[in-house]
């Protein structure tokens, strides 16, 4: 018996003995802040999470944004579904706003969002440095890393006007919140990053695929001159672009976006979001939203291609409307590309159960709701629209006509020969909007150009007047506040507002 | 025993006995036993003695479990109440909980889902968290365990202790702030060996009274036609003879319900050996669900052996393994997997069964008559999906307990806790438990495997020691714990035959739900605690427990959890020995400060997530990103309790009566604070904030007839009360799903908009606050709350306000047993008063867009005719539901899309949770010596004026697995109806 109490007291000393290492336990199948940003693996694993941020935005939100908060698109309503207010407030210029923020969830989607992106490159570039590697590959993730905090930080500047500025990983409570900065500081730190960026990023032909090149870079710049109309240096900066022999117009306009495992980041490509068919969980599913419903297995089946299609109801967003449909010119082929139609046998409208849709994003893929195209974000063929533009705002009329028609014989159309300021600025300006059609382009354009207001409500009294030419059932209408809200730039997200004393 | 010597025997089985006595005549013998006077008798010239013990009251009074101990139940100074396990081994129900309900002052016990083995919620005064568990700690012999206590075969149990107070809990440290359950299983008692039998088997079903009364398919049809007619639209052909479908209705809840049979055996044997005594119970458990398809089985064994190696030293094995097997078809939860919910709300004009009788795959409408989902077939959905787990458990403590000298105990023990889970989900292309999934549809499966091991070791000391009245008792110990959970998930789609649905056989493997994980925590701790009684009547007890823990951040390691308790037994003192009515008055304070530490195993590290992947081209390129801010100053939550407390005993003790008054506050509640997101974090794990608690509990014990009719009263009652004091800087609000706790009211209210009634005119709809291009007449009118004239949800203009409280403001149960002769009779009762549930399948069981199906109270909704340029009300209704006539999801969204108390209904209730009558046969036979026969039915009647279904109890969450948490109770999504059972049981004793 003294031996199995002998034996107790000792196993009690030896477990007491090890006391101080008993207590720690760390995660084991989770790495923790201490362990990682050691090694430059470490580093491009952190750049190549930066990037995620992307697909969900582009996928969910951009077109919202941008493309539906504007005359190309608008949503076809499904009377029998409610609790779509969050898109149908976007698209009907109806967000309401109080005190300066809004509820909308989609506004706070895309904030949030864009500080994803923000926070992951602040917490790379505030750590790279620490840590010694390979100069140029440090350049290159350094410069990817700052070309993502740029394109963050524009996005919140076009869509917001003012923004809390974060250069810094924050490490407790009181880092988390900033105070607004103006459009000015915005822009000024957009610019310093990009520029830091163009010198540190590779052109396209020596970067890895889908990656941010030193040519997406010098495109982000020129579009924030152009956005503060600083057209001399858009045009320089452009030149560089074209100049770098990097890039080219695809031959067809429809072969200008990717298939689903295809013709990806392709020579009109300056960058793309990536997404990635499969169970993998880097797919999208844009198209999906973009379809018109109630949709049966069998009408969905042509537009996919997929084996497994299944019909889908609630409300369809982004519909090309009437008026984006009648901009395109007699005998443009981008017509046909852009834009569809399917016939919905499950329409609550009566007399026309036909319904547009972009056709543009509608790949052959394998399987239901799970598609690989990549989005466009920067082509090739705007390049050449913003020089033109930058050309003519600068009187350089006769410069820009070939850039243009270069666009233009591609769509099979008729040179312009116009050279006239005004009428060319108009003749441009109409070009982007059916040549990046449905590329969340036309929203910024509009308030880029000042013509936001006049435009969205002459288009609004369009929708009040014939409702149902805008794909509503009988007897239903936008809601009586329907573009009451014009501003330039959306309010802040309410939900952030609350947990910030900065606004 | 032979006096004046050290002579001496034991009795056997028999009680017979002999000694030799070697000088006869002069010789005295001692009798002694446990529980019983010391007799001493002359043995004179006798050679046979036949010997009577008498019972002493004094030492058979009631001994309490206690933390680390027992102690007389009149000497406890804190607030503990026990139950035997006799009290409840006749209902029918597989969970000790169950058993539990209506029996505890100050213990809401709720059952959230009426699922077998499942879903029971135990809440000790009335102890809520923000985010750390709620649960209290369950120690079963001496061991914390780390889950809960639903799969305890409820035969095993001796007693059950309820320490209820911080001076009672504060031994366990930083787990005591929830309270704790000491469970003590059944060990040999003196005696001689017995074998007992207990078996019990019978039906449950689901009565028609209280379920959710839903349209049949002809007053469906008519709603569906007079909702076309209002709006003055055509009506689809489907529904213009609503007639048409008279006999052919189809209750598709109806059709997931069966009555199922129930059956429990039990074999228990225990004998008593000189040096060794053991105790043995056997246990199978087959409860089929009310729900087709359900099934749960436990088969259980409890072996608790204690050998007496030498006077000195004793050692004891106890080792409990145990099986379950539990297949649960989808039942709870919102449209993604609650079936019941889905059934109740798919379209009653929808065959289950097609012409030929077969079920049919999915049912849809033409979109001309407003269907816009597709409904799978539920009946399909509950028989063809598996749902099942395997849990294999094993409960052991072995201990060594050493007596070197009177009064001093060492006690070593090693104890382990072992569990093994699989869990396999499979859906075949067939089925699928979500509305508008097109069938057929993807098949899926998903294989879980769980590994638990904790081990504790525990080292005590006791020391007991009388100076003359003084009686001093101090325990020290250490104590460290460990344990570790793996666990791996593996799913995959997409099968090309729905009969072998092996993982090879998936097409494709889903990255997002396959992974595995551990999770693992430590705890060592040191404590001690003092007991010192004058007389037996002047009493106290002062107690610490220090714990380290791996789950507080590195700055903040180790806590300190004291407390102290003082009681008076008044009775005793002189001055009252003249009041004869009073038998016994004891007065009780304590205070204390205890702990909770579920915050997470790893909430102080800063996480990396490395799984945050990137596509570029047709390559995956693997990223990760920093998820969480670190806090290393992280710790547990801290409570510090008073209790004051009366016991007093009337009339000899036939009345025996309780109260207790306490007070707490919770300070340090883990939250994830939210965080800007602007910062990149969502948000940031902290200590914050104070919830104060307080609580009256009452509990009578009456002996009410004590003749040939024995009649005993018990009935408790308590009240918990709650205040939310603060919470973070900057932040004065948390919302749950539809609640919000917020500074200066009481933790997890209803929140959302006050219902007003209806616009009833075009001038009220213009004249009123409104929600703009919303408000229509016949349509929901919310109340302005804020007086800005505009109805809003969210933001800075909100008239969102606390619409209900889900918690009750007082719970009570009674008991009532009688016997007469050989017959037993008992009747428990349990009761919650002003406790609100949110009936949220209302926004699909009564959706005025007419896509589900409805209540049938909307028969009696409000009805408007639409009007060239509005609508014109022609019937009121019953002032529950709003027009149709909008016909547009628009305008009729409203009253279903925002928060408010449309949905809020009182959901007090009263139910007899048991009656039981038994009958004890009376002769003894060569068969057995003792044998009952009983009939007890249970769950027999809710009073309730609540109508959204069967179980006023409820509360659940979307997915279906759970009650909601703290922050979110009181949800119906209407899960699993609680049955009613009637069982005939017999216990026989060999």
């Amino acid at each position: 018996m003294k031996k199995n109490l002998l034996l107790t007291g000792i196993l009690g000393l030896l477990i007491t003995g090890c006391r101080d290492g008993f207590l720690t336990v760390v995660p084991e199948t989770q790495l923790s802040s201490a362990t990682f940003f050691k090694t430059e693996s470490d580093f491009q694993q952190a750049v190549n999470g930066a990037y995620v941020p992307l697909r969900t935005i582009f996928n969910d939100r951009a077109w919202k944004l941008g493309e539906m908060h504007s005359d190309n698109t608008y949503y076809a309503r499904n009377i029998l579904f409610g609790a779509v207010d969050n898109t149908e407030n976007i698209a009907d210029f109806a967000l309401p706003v109080s005190k300066g923020v809004t509820t909308n969830d989609n506004v706070l989607q895309q904030f949030r969002q864009d500080y994803q992106i923000i926070a992951r490159t602040n917490e790379i570039l505030s750590r790279i440095d620490d840590v010694e590697f390979d100069a140029g590959r440090k350049a290159n993730l350094k410069g990817q890393a700052l070309f993502l905090r740029a394109f963050a930080y524009f996005e919140l500047v076009r869509y917001f006007g003012k923004a809390p500025l974060h250069l810094t990983p924050a490490t407790n409570r009181d880092e988390a919140t900033a105070p607004l900065s103006d459009t000015e500081a915005l822009y000024s730190q957009i610019e310093t990053d990009i520029k830091e960026a163009i010198a540190l990023l590779p052109v396209k032909s020596e970067q890895g695929e889908g990656r941010a090149t030193s040519g997406a870079a010098n495109m982000i710049l020129a579009n924030l001159y152009m956005v503060k109309k600083n057209w001399a240096g858009a045009e320089s900066v452009l030149k560089t672009i074209v100049n770098s022999g990097e890039y080219s117009l695809m031959p067809d306009y429809d072969d200008a976006f990717s298939e689903t495992a295809g013709n990806k980041n392709n020579a009109e490509s300056l960058f793309e979001v990536q997404y990635l068919e499969g169970a993998a969980g880097l797919n999208g599913n844009f198209f999906y939203q973009f379809v018109p419903t109630p949709i049966l297995a069998e009408e969905l089946a042509p537009l996919t291609g997929t084996s497994n299609p299944q019909g889908l109801s609630g409300e369809n967003n982004n519909v090309p409307t009437p008026d984006m449909i009648a901009a395109y010119e007699a005998g443009d082929k981008r017509k046909d590309i852009s834009i569809g139609y399917v016939t919905l046998s499950q329409s609550l409208r009566v007399n026309n159960k036909i319904y547009p849709y972009i056709k543009k994003y509608a790949r052959k893929h394998s399987l239901h709701n799970n598609t690989g195209q990549n989005w466009p974000v920067y082509r090739y063929a705007e390049v050449l629209l913003f020089l033109a533009e930058a050309l003519n705002e600068q009187g350089k009329g006769g410069e820009a006509l070939p850039l243009l028609n270069q666009i233009r014989s591609r769509a099979g159309l008729a040179d312009v020969t116009i050279t006239a300021q005004a009428e060319l600025r108009e003749i441009i300006f109409k070009e982007r909007r059916v040549e990046l059609a449905f590329e969340n382009k036309r929203w910024f354009d509009l308030v880029r150009t000042g013509q936001a207001r006049e435009v969205i409500t002459a288009y609004g009294n369009r929708i009040k007047a014939n409702p149902q030419a805008y794909y509503f059932p009988p007897a239903s209408n936008p809601p009586s506040n329907a573009f009451t809200v014009l501003d330039d730039y959306y309010p802040l997200p309410a939900v952030e507002a609350d947990l910030t004393p900065h606004f | 025993m032979l006096k004046g010597t050290q002579q001496g025997t034991t009795s056997d089985t028999q009680g017979e006995f002999s000694i030799a006595i070697p000088d006869g005549a002069g010789s005295t013998l001692v009798f002694s036993f446990v529980g019983f006077l010391t007799q001493e008798i002359a043995v004179g010239s006798r050679t046979t003695l036949q010997v009577a013990l008498q019972t002493d009251n004094k030492a058979l009074e009631e001994v309490v479990v206690v933390g680390y101990g027992s102690q007389l139940k009149r000497e406890v100074t804190g607030a503990v109440q026990t139950v035997k396990g006799t009290e409840f081994k006749d209902i029918p129900v597989s969970q000790i909980t169950q058993k539990l309900q209506g029996r505890l002052a100050g213990v809401q016990i709720n059952q959230a889902t009426g699922k077998p083995g499942q879903g029971m919620s135990v809440r000790i005064r009335g102890q809520v968290s923000v985010s750390a568990g709620s649960d209290p700690l369950y120690v079963i012999d001496g061991f914390p365990i780390t889950g809960n206590i639903d799969a305890v075969n409820p035969d095993e149990i001796e007693d059950i202790s309820i320490l209820k107070d911080a001076a009672s809990t504060s031994l366990y440290g930083s787990r005591a702030a929830n309270g704790v359950v000491l469970i003590t299983t059944k060990m040999p008692q003196p005696g001689k060996t017995t074998v007992g039998f207990s078996a019990y088997a019978g039906i449950q079903k689901v009565p028609r009274k209280g379920r959710l009364e839903m349209m049949n398919a002809e007053e469906f049809a008519q709603f569906k036609k007079e909702s076309y007619e209002d709006a003055g639209d055509e009506v689809p052909e489907e529904f213009i003879n609503p007639s048409k479908y008279r006999d052919k209705d189809n209750d598709w809840y109806d059709a997931l319900l069966r009555t199922a049979p129930i059956q429990s055996y039990t074999l228990s044997v225990t004998s008593h050996k000189e040096n060794m005594s053991s105790s043995v119970v056997a246990g199978i458990f087959n409860q089929k669900g009310v729900v087709i398809n359900n099934d749960y089985k436990r088969y259980s064994l409890r072996v608790n052996n204690r050998f007496n190696v030498s006077k000195k030293v004793e050692i004891g094995f106890n080792i409990a393994p145990q099986y379950v097997y539990d297949n649960t078809p989808r039942t709870d939860g919102d449209r993604g997997t609650g079936i019941l919910f889905n059934a109740l709300h798919t379209w009653p004009v929808m065959p289950i069964r097609d012409d030929s009788g077969e079920l049919t795959l999915y049912n849809t409408f033409p979109g001309s008559t407003g269907n816009i989902f597709n409904y799978p077939n539920w009946v399909r959905a509950s028989n063809e999906l598996i749902n099942e787990t395997k849990n294999i458990s094993l409960l052991s403590n072995a201990y060594v307990q050493y007596n070197p000298l009177p009064g001093l105990s060492l006690r070593s023990s090693i104890n382990v806790e072992y569990l093994t889970a699989k869990f396999f989900f499979f859906n075949p292309s067939t089925a699928t438990s979500a509305i508008n999934v097109p069938v057929p549809t993807t098949a899926v499966s998903i294989r879980q495997s769980l590994e638990n091991i904790g081990w504790l070791n525990e080292n005590l000391a006791t020391y007991a020691k009388s100076f003359g009245d003084h009686n001093f008792e101090l325990l020290a110990g250490f104590t460290q714990q460990r344990f570790r959970q793996e666990f791996a998930r593996i799913q995959g789609d997409t099968y090309a035959d729905d009969r072998l649905p092996t993982i090879q056989g998936a097409l494709n493997l889903s990255r997002g739900g396959t992974n595995n994980g551990i999770q693992e925590w430590s705890l060592a701790s040191y404590i001690s605690r003092l007991t010192y009684n004058y007389k037996g009547k002047y009493l106290l007890t002062a107690a610490v427990r220090a714990d380290g823990s791996s789950r507080f951040g590195v700055n903040n390691l180790w806590g300190t959890f004291p407390s102290a308790s003082v009681g008076w037994v008044v009775s005793d003192e002189l001055f009252m020995s003249n009041i004869e009515k009073v038998s016994f008055a004891k007065l009780r304070a304590s205070y204390g400060v205890i702990g909770n530490n579920n915050i997470g195993n790893y909430t102080p590290y800063a996480l990396v997530n490395n799984t945050v992947n990137a596509a570029f081209g047709d390559q995956i390129a693997t990223g990760a990103a920093v998820t969480s801010l670190a806090n290393t100053n992280l710790g547990w939550e801290t409570t510090r309790q008073f209790d004051v407390g009366l016991d007093l005993g009337l009339f000899n003790d036939r009345i025996q009566f309780i109260y207790d008054f306490y007070t707490k506050r919770t300070t340090n509640l883990l939250y994830n604070v939210q965080l800007a997101q602007e910062s990149g974090f969502g948000t940031f794990a902290d200590n914050i904030g104070e919830i104060k608690f307080w609580g009256h509990e009452f509990s009578i014990t009456s002996k009410n007839l004590t003749g040939a009719v024995k009649w005993n009263t018990n009935f408790n009652i308590s009240f918990n009360r709650n205040k939310v004091m603060a919470l973070a800087d900057g932040i004065d609000r948390v919302y749950g799903t539809f609640h919000i706790t917020q500074v200066g009211k009481p933790f997890g209210q209803f929140y959302g908009m006050v219902k007003e009634g209806f616009y009833m005119t075009q001038k009220e709809v213009d004249d009123s606050p409104g929600v703009a291009g919303r408000s229509v007449v016949g349509g929901i009118k919310y109340k302005d709350v804020n007086g800005d004239k505009d109805i809003t949800n969210g933001g800075d203009q909100d008239d969102r306000t606390i619409i209900g409280n889900p918690f009750p403001d007082f719970t009570y149960g009674i008991t009532n047993s009688v016997k007469y002769r050989n017959w037993d009779f008992e009747i428990i009762g349990s009761g919650s008063q002003g406790n609100e549930l949110w009936m949220r399948h209302l926004y699909s069981t009564a959706n005025l867009d007419g896509v589900f199906n409805m209540v049938r109270k909307a028969n009696d909704r409000l009805r408007a005719q639409k009007t060239e340029d509005s609508w014109e009300v022609f019937h009121a209704g019953n002032g529950i539901f709003g027009q149709t006539a909008g016909r547009d999801g628009t305008l009729t969204g409203l009253e279903r899309d925002w928060p408010s108390s449309h949905f809020v209904f009182d959901a007090s209730f009263f139910t007899i949770k048991n009656i039981t009558l038994g009958y004890t046969i009376p002769t003894q036979n060569r068969f057995f010596q003792s044998a009952r026969i009983y009939g007890s039915v249970q769950q027999v009647y809710v009073f309730t004026k609540y109508w959204g279904g069967n179980n006023p109890e409820t509360s659940g969450n979307g997915a279906g697995n759970g009650d909601g948490g703290n922050l979110s109770q009181g949800i119906d999504f209407s899960n699993y109806p609680v049955p009613r059972s009637f069982i005939l049981g017999v216990n026989l004793n060999f």
